[in-house]
């Protein structure tokens, strides 16, 4: 569910640096032990293999080594069936199991996977690794180098109790940039836009800034309505988050506007049609040309340019259908239920029949 | 002597028999054990599972997760997870010399699957909602299934038809921590803005219609059970409620100082009970909170609360916390969309707001 995680220079340096053997300039605070992950959900990879994984249930963010750090150029990966296999290795079957996120690890070009091992609330969380050759193997959890972060839960914290504190944060996506991890999250009991930036290495007392987004949707009316997906990309060589919400409207925000406490209005700059949840969003580069491609709920696989983003006036006006921002359809990609980049020229798509497989990026 | 001798020979075949390499399962313990095989004692644990192996009976799966020991001469396998009732697995032990290998085939009887989970109840309990009605909060008897949501409700309307799509459908489903709770939006592009909505598919709920939410008994429980039935909550829909949250509307029932009688917020209109559960408490004009319980009203028009302690005479505040918000969004000093831009940077610069009354 979660867009690539880091800009594409981002990417390339970190595959630069670390296949150069010079360490990513990110304090090292992670300690060994179990890492007691109540949900293993929305996936990004930081520098140096470290892993940040979204617990919705237990309302943290954890940063994992991966250890995983040897530099691989496999071009394919394809493991029919992932899903079912990755049930029989968890003793199920895989109807009673639920596949939440993949990640590709930049460097070392594995496939993670964040699983529920079981449907009920008492779910065990997983996280699946995939290497090049297609062989499946569990990431310990037992005794890993970890830190995390708890999120505020943002209930009234003299009443909190009440009602059994039903109150939960479903983290839609989260991404590291610039030393900071962006997670945007989804109540089950508010309807609103928080997008949390939280300072890596994490800290007990800094637990980030939470800044809401507003952007017009469909016409002149505005909404907080939660973002879905979101990908960090340089749009005119300023920072910008772009944001992807439910009926797909896409908005941009420069990240030097998210101020902490801020509410800040976003600039609608597509409407990509209704009746559509995105799901996840890559940038990429080819013959010279900057491009996103974004898979969503009904509308499929879609491209869009991502040069001269800074050029398209925000959407204030009824628009019929879509409209902003071109895009074209790709009908040669189908069936995306989750979406990574795997390297410059390839995606790693898991289909929702269960099959994992690196597709050419169009 | 014949007999003797065939005696002898039966022995030492049985003897050979018990002595044979043999899988077991041991339920009590969640172990499987491969037993008289004199190796054990000489393998390292971490290389068990060259020799013994445990999968779920299908083709071309890998072995399940789990830790191998070595006790009393005995391999054993303890998997990772607990073994899933209607499956079966297959355990294989490859004896290094041995001309065939070692097998158990065990299939895990499924637990009694008579329904028994029910929806318990929905909010908003009302009959008549706006037309802009945001979400309903479906509560279960038991730990529902994650995965599968969507599939099982559904909007009708009075003919029977099934409105298309109206939900919002979230791949994360919104859930509480116990499995219980599950929050459905309206999709808000399905929701009437103004004059027209914008979605082609039209809005979902339309002013002066009759609606049913429909929970289908289809959807399983967390124990992999079908509910015990299906539910409809019938529903009117009256004018769409764009007006924000006002405690200036609220109605305070203080009870008498002396006593630990409940003291009651009326609104004038229905709220959203999960927020309002959590969203309100009483102060001191000094700001301490007063410690009590809090039940919601009827028709979450109310918001009741009975101290832990007599109450003093006084002047006191009921403190609502700014995301308390009615059936459609809108909460207090700012309703669910705002139709003019400047207004988002004026927005709420306080967390929450105070209603003042006196205890006689």
């Amino acid at each position: 569910m979660t867009a690539f995680r880091i800009t594409i220079c981002a990417v390339f340096a970190l595959a630069l640096l670390t296949s150069t053997g010079v360490a990513v300039q990110v304090p090292d605070t992670l300690k060994a032990g179990k890492a007691d992950l109540k949900s293993a959900g929305a996936m990004a990879f930081g520098p140096n293999g470290l892993l940040f994984v979204g617990d919705s249930m237990g309302g943290m963010i954890y940063a994992l080594d991966t250890q995983d750090r040897t530099a691989s150029q496999a071009t394919a990966v394809e493991v029919t069936g992932m899903t079912g296999q990755i049930a029989a290795m968890l003793g199920t079957t895989g109807d009673q199991i639920q596949v939440n996120d993949i990640a590709v690890n930049p460097v070392s070009r594995k496939t993670y996977v964040s699983v529920s091992r079981g449907l009920g609330p008492d779910a065990a969380a997983v996280i699946v690794r995939i290497d090049t050759a297609g062989k499946l193997e569990a990431l310990s959890l037992e005794n890993i180098r970890h830190s995390s972060v708890v999120l505020p839960n943002p209930v009234n914290p003299s009443t909190g109790g009440r009602g059994g504190n039903r109150r939960l944060q479903a983290i839609t996506d989260l991404a590291f940039v610039d030393n900071r991890v962006f997670v945007a999250g989804l109540s089950n009991e508010e309807f609103s836009s928080t997008l949390r930036a939280i300072p890596y290495p994490f800290t007990a007392v800094d637990k980030g800034t939470s800044v809401e987004i507003w952007h017009a949707s469909h016409n002149q009316f505005e909404t907080n309505s939660p973002i879905r997906t979101f990908l960090p990309y340089k749009v005119n060589n300023e920072q910008t988050i772009l944001a992807s919400y439910t009926c797909t409207p896409l908005v941009k925000v420069p990240v030097s506007s998210l101020k902490p406490g801020s509410k800040v209005m976003g600039t609608t700059i597509a409407e990509f049609g209704a009746g559509n949840t995105p799901l996840d969003m890559i940038a990429y580069n080819k013959g010279g040309q900057n491009f996103i491609l974004m898979s969503n709920t009904t509308h499929g696989i879609m491209k869009f340019s991502a040069d001269g983003l800074e050029k398209f006036e925000s959407i204030t006006t009824r628009v019929p259908g879509t409209g902003g921002v071109p895009f074209e359809r790709i009908a040669s990609i189908t069936n995306v239920a989750q979406m990574d980049q795997f390297d410059a020229q390839r995606a790693m798509v898991l289909t929702r029949t269960g099959d994992l497989r690196t597709v050419a990026l169009p | 002597m014949l007999v003797v001798v065939a005696r002898g020979v039966l022995a030492a075949c049985l003897l050979l028999f018990l002595q044979s390499p043999s899988i077991r399962f041991d339920s009590g313990r969640n172990l499987f054990l491969l037993e008289n095989w004199s190796g054990a004692a000489q393998l390292w644990p971490e290389r068990g599972k060259e020799v013994f192996t445990v999968s779920v009976d299908a083709p071309n799966v890998p072995p399940l997760l789990g830790r191998y020991r070595i006790e009393n001469k005995t391999l054993i396998f303890e998997p990772q997870f607990p073994l899933q009732p209607g499956v079966s697995y297959r355990a294989v032990a490859k004896i290094p010399g041995a001309t065939a290998p070692v097998f158990l085939l065990l299939r895990i009887p499924k637990p009694n699957m008579t329904p028994t989970t029910v929806v318990d109840r929905v909010y908003p309990s009302s009959n008549v909602l706006p037309e802009n009605q945001l979400k309903f909060y479906i509560h279960f008897s038991s730990p529902m299934a994650r995965g599968s949501a969507y599939d099982h409700v559904s909007l009708v309307d009075a003919s029977g038809k099934k409105v298309e799509k109206p939900f919002l459908e979230l791949g994360e489903e919104l859930w509480d921590p116990s499995g219980r709770r599950f929050t459905l939006f309206i999709d808000p592009g399905r929701i009437k803005r103004g004059l027209l909505s914008h979605h082609e598919l039209g809005v979902a709920l339309l002013e002066g219609k009759r609606y049913s939410l429909v929970v289908s008994k289809e959807w399983k429980d967390a124990q992999g059970r079908l509910l015990a039935s299906d539910f409809k909550k019938t529903f009117t829909v009256g004018p769409a409620d764009r007006n924000t949250v006002d405690l200036k509307s609220w109605t305070v029932r203080a009870p008498a100082a002396g006593t630990r009688n409940v003291l009651t917020v009326v609104f004038p209109e229905p709220m959203d009970h999960a927020i309002l559960e959590r969203e309100l408490d009483v102060v001191t004009e000094a700001g301490a909170v007063i410690k009590g319980g809090v039940s919601v009203g009827s028709g979450e028009k109310s918001w009741i609360f009975t101290p832990d302690a007599a109450w003093k005479s006084g002047t006191y505040s009921i403190r609502a916390g700014t995301s308390l918000a009615d059936l459609a969004g809108n909460m207090i000093d700012r309703p669910f969309e705002i139709d003019v831009f400047e207004r988002v940077d004026n927005n709420l610069d306080r967390t929450t707001r105070s209603l003042q009354f006196k205890i006689n």
